[in-house]
This record gives C-alpha cells, structure tokens and sequence, in this order.
C-alpha cells in the first residue's frame, strides 16, 4: 500500500527529515487560508496515488490568493489519470540550488534493500538508470543492519557535499534508511530533496510503499489499506478475501490462483471481453465461493462466467456448493462454464452439474474459454 | 532431483488444518513423511506420523532432512531459522503472505548455511514416482523428461497436466514462488534443471511483475537444453497487484511484452497459451 505523500511526510518529520511547511486542505477555500498562513508563493499538490504527478498537472505554483482558490479549485475537480483528490497539500515553495533523487527500495533479485542515490533527481530515475548509469550510486544496504550515520555523510560526501550541507543531507539519508526499516517498506523515496540556497536540505515529495503483509505487526498508526481502494467492486473483493480486478469487459472470471486467473484472462480476451480478474489464494471455502458468486454477478451487463479452480490447497468441492448455491438462491441464469480439476474433481463435478453448470473436464483453460465461446455465439445450447 | 528414496520429510504446522489435510495426500503419493513439528504438540501423531515441539528433536529423533512449511505467515521466519539452524539443507515455505523483509533475512541465512529454500507463496516440489514437498494435487504428474519451474502455483498444475495429457512426463515440477523476494531466484532453479541428467526439456512459466525471468536471459542462453517459456498476464492493467504479491507491472517494468521479448531473444520458446506446451513437448521429442 502506498501513502499519499502529506502521510508520507508526516512520517518522515519523525525522522528528523525536513520538509517544506505545508497544510492539507480539503477545499478551495481552506487553500486560499493556508496561502495566507504559507506566504506567497505556494505550490498546491494533489493527492493522488498516481505516478507521474506532475506531467499530468496535479501540481501548481501560485503567487497570489486569488489564484491558489481558482486553481486549487481546479484541481479538486480534475481527475488525473482516472482518480479525484481528495486532500490537496499546500506548501511553501523554497528556492531550490540542487535536486537530489534519493531511494531505499528491496533489490528483488538480489533480494535485500538497496539505496539509490543521485545529484539529478527530479527526473525519471528509471530513465536516467539506462541513458547514463553511471549518474546513480547504487549502495547495497545489509538485510540485518540497516546503516551506520557515517555511511550516510561518506555518501554525502561522495555526491560532492562538505560542511553544514553534509551534515543535512547525511542527515536525511540515514532517516530515510530507518523509516525504511522500521516500517518494513518496499518503497521510501524522495525524489528530490531539495538543496537550498542557505545549505538546507528539504524533502519536496515523499513516497512511502509499505507492505500490506506487515502492516498488522508495526504498531505504528497506517490506514487500512481496504479504504486506499476506490474502485467499489475492487475494495469489495478486497473485504471478502479475494484479489478482484475490474476490468472492461462482459465476461467474469473465477479463479483459485493468480497465475490461473491472469491465464484465464489472457485467454479469454483473445476472442472475447474479460469483465474482472478474480482470484482467491489459498482460502476457498462454501461461504467464499458464494460470496465471489456475488461480487463477480455485481458487474453490469455479464454476459457468462468462467470459473477456473484447481483442488491442491483448496477444497474445490466445497466451492462448488457455494456457486451453486448462489446460482440457486438467485436465479442466476447466464451461462457458466467452470474447470475444476485436482484433489476431489469428481465430487466437484457433480456439484457443479447438478447446479446446471457446463463442466468441462479437459485441462486447457483453452478448451473452456473455448466451450463457453460456443455457447455464447449460439453454436452450442445454453 | 531434489526429492529421492533418501529424503526424509518434515512437516511444520501438522497439526493445523492445512498442515493435516496435506500431510496426508503426501503419505498417499508415497512421500517419507517422518516428522511434523507444532511447538507446543510434541507427542501427538498425525496419520501415524510422530510430531515434535521442536525441529532440533525431531531431526535427531527422525533423521529427516527436508522439510515443508505449512505455518502461520508471521510465524515463518522464526519457524525458518529454527529449521535452517538444525541443520535442514532442503525447505519449502508454501504459506503467502510473509512480509518482505522476512524473506530478505530467510534468504539471506538460508545461502550463509548452504540450504535450498523454495518459496514463499510456491505450492512446492514434486517429483512424479518419488514424492512431493507441498499441495500439488498428484492426478495431473506423470513421470517423464521435462523439467516445469513457475512462480504460480495453479500454472504448474495446468501446464503439468497439459504436458501428461499429450504423453510428455515430468522430471521434476518447482513451484518457484511469487512474492517480490523469492528465496531462490529463477536461474539457480533453471541451473539445477541444466545439470538434472533425468531432465531433457525444461518449461519456464513466468507472469508478468519483477525481473526474475529478464535475469535469467543469460543463463537460457546458454543451455543446452530446450526451454519453452509462457507469461502470464498479457492483459493486466499496469499498477495493478494481479493476486502475488509480486505480480505487479510499474510502468514499463514487469511487462509481459518486456520479459516475452527478452526471452525470445535468449532462445526460448514462447507459447502464447499454455495448450501449445502440448505441441512443443512433441516436436521436441520429449514424450515418453
């Protein structure tokens, strides 16, 4: 789950990590308050959990009141890309000398924390990585560790700094290093800090990705990631215990795994339309079955499902009793063709058939979609 | 191939629900089940199978040398280093959910102690004839040639069932795992696959998210062996957690048309759908 940057920043300030001064506003006018309270300019930044932010408009600088009321007003109302904010951060905004690129991310193929460093942030670091890598410092960081302070001023020291500077940025890094580690992060990133004309350094955005696995055990105050989902049917699967992926199609998938279920829908979308990718880990029961019955029907206009399980950890047959059940109680009456194949299939199969579902026994999910294409195009009775 | 006559097994968590159920479909593929530990449950037996407070007295006890977890997530790295410090050279961590950091330090003691760990999030390892570490459901496997590595666990089923189905067998099927951290990278299992005198063709099932399969071009490139490679999510929406944890396409990184162009060019075969592993095994003279 990513932070929106004003909870980012909050955290970081507990970390000796300046920021610019800010407040977050809930409307145009409360901006136009925050302005007064800022002084002039202030930069007005939408919240939204979007990459590439800035290119897409979500920030502004403005020199006077009444501009900051017309243009937070605007961005209230302008979606980028797809989502609303709801909070906007109205900073002051500082005058810059250097932009510094400055991450702690897990290396998954070398699978331990790496910082990344760079005196020209502000760009795509991704980018800059392939046109010029010598510009990026990569520094492994030891998975029991963490990092000493004076790894962080010899890295300070490294990107050319001496004197108060060093002492600020070291500063930063090595706070940066521990959000990173006590919140058990995949992503903390500030891209850029700010070296300003003083020799003051300022974290002008903030990213923190934390990972929703960890969450219970930090005991520290996060919101809960369900509430991050805006998309209704999205946090909906979320709540049952199911990952649910909206999508633009007509035709819903139920599936037992990840790779199953991103396979169900490649396959589908080949020839048709694909309404949502739906897949339940581990923890099929009746009960979750029916309830993913439920949550995929809720998609307007479904045409069919296919349900795609397969019985190693999961007891398929008691699915099985739930989608029939939903189907029955219902009187669901599109067309469902389901695969479900491994650890009591035969049992499944019956379940299935007598709740007048189209069983399909071979073990290509191609042969279901393609079965369940047959009956949507009429060559075959529903 | 990693599970032979001589692997003893040990299951943790044995006496849960999952822990039980699996135990048992294990015994029925004739697995050499000797142990299960749950702290607190020492005495106990599960399917006749004695279980132990801890790892230590239940290698000394038992002799096992392998063993499988089926453990609460946030109890799995404890459970972990218990198990690499008493001397387990072979572990599968099935459980998903395990936070991150968890695994960085699983794996970092795991390679310090010489130990093969496979997982988290992965359904394990079966060798058909032989036994299985884990939930893969036994009536897709057949014994044969072709060597299966996927990070899903639902794909190794369909594709090992696929390849049955058209007469191919399998050496050796290896969960890899899902998460953004495995505990064994995709090239050392595709090494492992290399160097297998019993495997001859070797099938790579990736999905899109992370580098494990861009890492691993050099190595294909180099094989001897025929590899055939399929991805998974060809239409997930980027920015989007496609149910693994790992599975998770941000911005150009992790896309499907990324990791399919940099397997083609490392020599692999890449099928579009997992039913054309069907025509593949034949063509490569990979049937029984």
């Amino acid at each position: 789950m990513r932070l929106h940057e004003f909870e980012a920043k909050r955290i970081f300030r507990e970390y000796e990590i300046p920021v610019p001064k800010g407040r977050v506003v809930k409307g145009p006018k409360e901006a136009k308050e925050a302005s007064v309270e800022l002084g002039l300019p202030v930069v007005l930044k939408a919240q939204v959990l979007v990459g590439g932010r800035g290119l897409a408009g979500g920030i502004v600088v403005c020199n006077s009141q009444e501009e900051v009321e017309a243009k937070a007003k605007e961005l209230f109302s302008k979606e980028i890309k797809g989502l609303l904010p709801e909070e906007i951060l109205v900073e002051e905004k500082l005058p810059v000398k250097d932009e510094i690129y400055l991450g702690v991310t897990v290396d998954g193929y070398e699978g331990r924390p790496v910082l990344l460093l760079s005196k020209r942030g502000g760009v795509n670091v991704e980018r800059l990585a392939k046109e010029d890598p010598t510009a990026i410092i990569s520094f492994p960081l030891p998975v029991f560790d963490g990092m000493y302070a004076f790894q962080a001023r010899n890295l300070a020291r490294d990107l050319g700094y001496g004197g108060a500077t060093l002492i600020n940025l070291a500063k930063v890094i090595h706070g940066l290093v521990r959000v990173f580690y006590d919140y058990q992060a995949l992503i903390a990133e500030i891209n850029p800090v700010a070296v300003l004309e003083d020799g003051s350094v300022s974290a002008l955005d903030a990213v923190l990705e934390l990972d929703n696995s960890a969450l219970k055990r930090l005991g520290k105050e996060v919101p809960s990631p369900t509430s991050r989902i805006k998309n209704p049917l999205e946090r909906k699967g979320r709540e049952i215990g199911v990952t649910y992926v909206d999508l633009e199609g007509d035709v819903g998938i139920i599936s037992s795994g990840a790779g199953l279920g991103m396979t169900s829908m490649d396959i589908i979308g080949s020839k048709l339309r694909p309404a949502n990718f739906l897949e339940t880990g581990g923890g099929i029961t009746e009960d979750l079955l029916y309830k993913c019955m439920d949550l995929v029907t809720q998609k307007p206009n479904l045409r069919a499902i296919l349900i795609n399980v397969y019985g190693g950890i999961n007891p398929i047959h008691e699915g099985a009793k739930g989608v029939v059940r939903f189907i029955k109680e219902r009187g669901l009456n599109i067309p469902i063709v389901a695969k479900a194949l491994g650890n009591r299939q035969a049992e499944t199969w019956e379940i299935l058939k007598e709740g007048g579902i189209h069983v399909v026994t071979e073990t290509a999910t191609e042969k279901a979609v393609e079965r369940l294409y047959q009956i949507l195009t009429g060559k075959e009775e529903r | 191939m990693l599970i032979s006559e001589d692997t003893r097994v040990l299951v943790q968590g044995i006496t849960g629900r999952i822990g039980k159920v699996q135990t048992k479909y294990m015994l029925e593929y004739h697995t050499k089940v000797v142990a299960g530990v749950t702290p607190g449950k020492g005495g106990e037996e599960v399917f006749g199978v004695p279980v132990f407070d801890t790892v230590k007295e239940a290698v000394e006890k038992t002799g096992a040398n392998a063993s499988v977890f089926f453990v609460p997530a946030m109890g799995v790295m404890d459970a972990f280093l218990e198990t690499v410090s008493a001397g387990i050279k072979l572990i599968v961590v099935v459980p998903e959910h395990v936070p991150v950091h968890d695994v960085m330090k699983m794996r970092e003691y795991a390679k310090k102690n010489n130990c093969l760990a496979i997982g988290p999030t992965t359904p394990g390892i079966l060798v058909p004839n032989k036994g299985k570490m884990g939930i893969m459901p036994a009536s897709l496997f057949r014994q044969g040639k072709v060597a299966i590595v996927s990070r899903s666990g639902t794909l190794s089923y369909e594709f090992a069932g696929i390849l049955s189905d058209n007469g191919a067998g399998q050496s050796v099927v290896i969960g890899m795992g899902a998460d953004p951290v495995v505990l064994t990278n995709l090239v050392d299992i595709l090494q492992l696959f290399e160097e297998d005198p019993r495997t001859e063709g070797v099938i790579i099932v990736g999905e899109v998210g992370g580098f494990q399969e861009e890492m691993a071009a050099d190595f294909i490139r180099a094989m001897k062996k025929p590899v055939g490679a399929y991805i998974a999510g060809r239409l997930a929406p980027p920015g989007k957690r496609m149910g693994h944890a790992g599975a998770m396409i941000r911005g150009d990184a992790g896309s499907w048309e990324r990791k399919v162009q940099v397997l083609k060019e490392a020599g692999a075969e890449i099928f579009l759908s997992p039913i054309e592993a069907g025509d593949w095994v034949k063509r490569h003279g990979l049937t029984n």
